[in-house]
């Protein structure tokens, strides 16, 4: 079988996911470059995958209501064989207490199976063990042939209730506060059926499954994983890659395959190609970055989400590798994200707040500052100092700050801050 | 390798295993939390006994250790994942208990101990912290409060009746919470860089339509009190890419942001007298905020 690509459904849950769902179906069809038919296909398969009726009402931000990740269903939308999803829960259910063998689990089959279902053999069976196995999910009993097969939930099993809460609500963290986060977050949903075995149904309370809330987080940073171990593991094997990129400034983020050749080679986006270096997440935005080496080492940006059908392509000699991920390092030791031009000095005057509040400012600096530094300070203000690579990546930055900071240097940033707060002050007076 | 789109996560499989009560874990999975238990966060979060009871069930998992080959950019500095008094709040939460609760307020001074009703634990992704939404059941207001505020917190017991009816309340009280409503507009000429824009509000409950006729891109946007401040934030950090089209409040800050940036510069000189500093992010926005993140 073919591999299953997700592309056309990652493009389409993260627009989804950045509008809201406000587009309608010619604009949203039209964005995706596909057609409204292939549009309402895609909807009616994810619509099953999510087991949600109100599709868009997913995307209707509500962090106070929901720690869950809407988007996790994109992980379960991997399809199977009709037969294959009668045939696992039988032996998931009957590998669960028992240690079995093929032929037991085969009759447990023919038991469970309905009369006019097509009966595995035991080949079936052996197969089905040995990717049950290859994916940790069971294990091997030891002892020689048959071979016994048990459910792999030790990690579960060894706990008492309470270690369960606590592991529960630990994973919960951290599959909301750090990344990578999908497994975390699929774990989370096999210990909350953990969780529902180990609490007796007069003690349950749907609490224990939403322990914490989190605010201000970047939803659509999970889809992004769907790439991300395939990239890391080239990195890790030296290999290059080649790949399909929409540029985000492309209207169309995705580009369904043409049935008509003569529109082929007009519509055909280009491949790209590059050796890939290093992963860059930024917290800014909730965006990722592939860092690579282009030919005679020139390094390449893309940003993750426009990359599609990804295609692994030669090794290099580890010299080149090594010589190449170094000199990558030397240029982004002063990256505020992933700017790799010549380094600045930029210093900017911050004020405290007045009226005796709490310094709020600082804290902020001190937060988000990353390397750069804090001087002269008076009780009124203090400056910071930080060498950066370009200042148009810390631009925003600094201006999020409104009129608590001022640019001190370099001149041009001062320049271009008066008049960017200049055009801005336009914008809200009464005449506009 | 891992790959998060396996075959066993498949909702076809889950939907079957529903009922059952089965479920799977897969070495992904456990290799996952192995990366985790090495986090500082884990020996705050979990017993040494657990711990070592979940690394001896982690052993044969494979870890993939990428820490060299992904960096995380212009993050907050990661001050606080786990917090100490996260456990026995969530026990009184679990318990359906009141509180009797201490606090400090920012600038160091101990306040009474107070009567309230514990509501959520939240985790800002901004501010690298956790806060305690709570009632106060004397003065009947919702508050916000930063754990490392909360000097202590006990149980306070109370029967069930009373519990639900003054919970009851709370969740009522914290429904009323203000929110507003503001239009954003992208300023055309940057409608190439919409994604960014997007990804920008992609925080907030927010709804965009795109006008046809006009090319122009509105994003809907609704928010509480207590998010304002944010969202003031990021339309400073985007700067001239977007207008507030709607929303006197948002459009009256930004027209004061502009103002006192510009004496700030001493270039607007004849309109604005000098007003250096001070309005950028006081943290409460009105004076009609109903929330007290700084408990008196």
């Amino acid at each position: 079988m073919a591999k299953e690509s997700f592309d056309k459904e990652i493009q389409f849950l993260r627009l989804l996911a950045l509008t809201g769902g406000g587009y309608d179906r010619q604009q949203f069809a039209g964005r995706l470059g596909i057609s409204v038919h292939t549009f309402d296909k895609t909807v009616r398969r994810l619509r099953e995958v999510s087991g949600d009726a109100d599709f868009a009402d997913l995307f209707r931000y509500g962090y106070a209501d929901s720690a869950e990740p809407v988007l996790l269903f994109l992980y379960r939308a991997k399809s199977m064989k009709e037969s294959e999803s009668r045939r696992l829960p039988i032996l998931l259910t009957a590998l669960r207490d028992n240690p079995q063998t093929a032929a037991e689990l085969l009759d447990a089959c023919c038991e469970s199976l309905p009369l006019d279902a097509a009966m595995p053999d035991e080949k079936t069976i052996r197969s089905d063990l040995r990717y049950l196995e290859e994916i940790g999910v069971v294990r091997r009993e030891p002892g020689g042939r048959p071979y016994r097969y048990v459910l792999n939930n030790e990690l579960t099993d060894c706990l008492s209730r309470k270690e369960l809460i606590d592991l529960y609500e630990f994973v919960d963290i951290m599959a909301n506060t750090q990344i990578p986060s999908v497994q975390g977050y699929l774990l989370r949903d096999n210990l909350k059926k953990a969780l529902r075995s180990a609490i007796p149904e007069d003690e349950w309370n749907d609490g224990l499954l939403e322990p914490f809330a989190y605010k201000y987080h970047y939803d659509a940073r999970i889809l992004d994983e769907a790439h991300l171990y395939t990239l890391l593991s080239t990195i890790r094997r030296r290999r290059r890659i080649s790949f399909q990129y929409f540029s985000p400034k492309n209207r169309k983020s995705y580009s369904a395959k043409d049935t008509n050749p003569l529109f082929g080679r007009e519509n055909e986006p280009r491949r790209e190609a590059t050796l890939p270096l290093k992963i860059v997440y930024d917290h800014q935005y909730g965006r990722w970055y592939l860092i690579g080496a282009a030919s005679k080492g020139r390094i390449v940006k893309f940003r993750m989400e426009g990359m599609i059908e990804i295609a692994e392509e030669d090794a290099v000699p580890e010299p080149y590798f090594a010589a190449r991920q170094e000199q990558l390092e030397e240029k982004m030791r002063y990256s505020w994200l992933i700017d790799t031009g010549e380094t600045v000095t930029v210093r900017a005057r911050f004020y405290r707040p007045l009226d005796g509040q709490a310094d709020f400012i600082e804290e902020r600096v001190r937060l988000q500052g990353q390397w750069g530094e804090i001087k002269e300070e008076t009780p009124e203000s203090f400056v910071y100092e930080i060498q950066v690579n370009g200042v148009t990546e810390i631009r925003p930055w600094l201006r999020g700050f409104g009129s608590s900071c001022e640019v001190l240097e370099p001149a041009d940033l001062r320049q271009s801050f008066i008049e960017e707060w200049k055009e801005i002050g336009d914008y809200y007076e009464p005449s506009v | 390798m891992n790959h998060p789109f396996e075959k066993i996560f498949s909702y076809q499989l889950s939907s079957r295993l529903e009922d059952t009560g089965v479920y799977t874990l897969t070495s992904q999975e456990r290799a996952w939390l192995k990366t985790m238990l090495d986090h500082p966060a884990a020996a705050e979060a979990l017993e040494p006994r657990t711990i070592a009871k979940l690394r001896e069930c982690t052993l044969d998992d494979e870890t993939q250790d990428f820490a060299g080959d992904l960096l995380q950019k212009a993050g907050s500095r990661e001050t606080q994942v786990f917090h100490p008094l996260l456990a026995p709040i969530r026990r009184i939460l679990r318990h359906r208990q009141g509180i009797t609760i201490q606090c400090r307020t920012k600038k160091g001074k101990l306040n009474d101990p107070q009567l309230g009703i514990p509501h959520k634990l939240e985790y800002s992704m901004v501010k690298r912290e956790w806060y305690l939404h709570w009632y106060n059941t004397a003065t009947r207001a919702p508050m916000h409060t930063r754990l490392c505020h909360i000097v202590s917190v006990e149980e306070d017991r109370m029967a069930r009746e009373r519990y639900e009816e003054q919970a009851a309340r709370a969740a009522k009280r914290l429904s009323e919470w203000r929110r507003h409503e503001a239009t954003i507009e992208v300023i055309r000429i940057y409608n190439a860089e919409l994604t960014r824009i997007l990804h920008a509000f992609s925080c907030f409950d927010k709804r965009v339509e795109f006008d046809e006729e006009e090319r122009t891109y509105r994003i809907h946007l609704t928010f509480t009190d207590s998010e304002g401040q944010f969202v003031l934030t990021k339309l400073r950090f985007l700067g001239k890419r977007v207008r507030v089209a709607e929303g006197d409040y948002l459009k009256w800050r930004m027209r004061e942001t502009a103002r006192k940036a510009l004496a700030l510069y001493g270039a607007d000189a004849e309109k604005v007298q000098a007003e250096p500093r001070g309005e950028a992010e006081s943290p409460t926005p009105t004076a009609s905020v109903p929330v007290d993140r700084n408990p008196a």
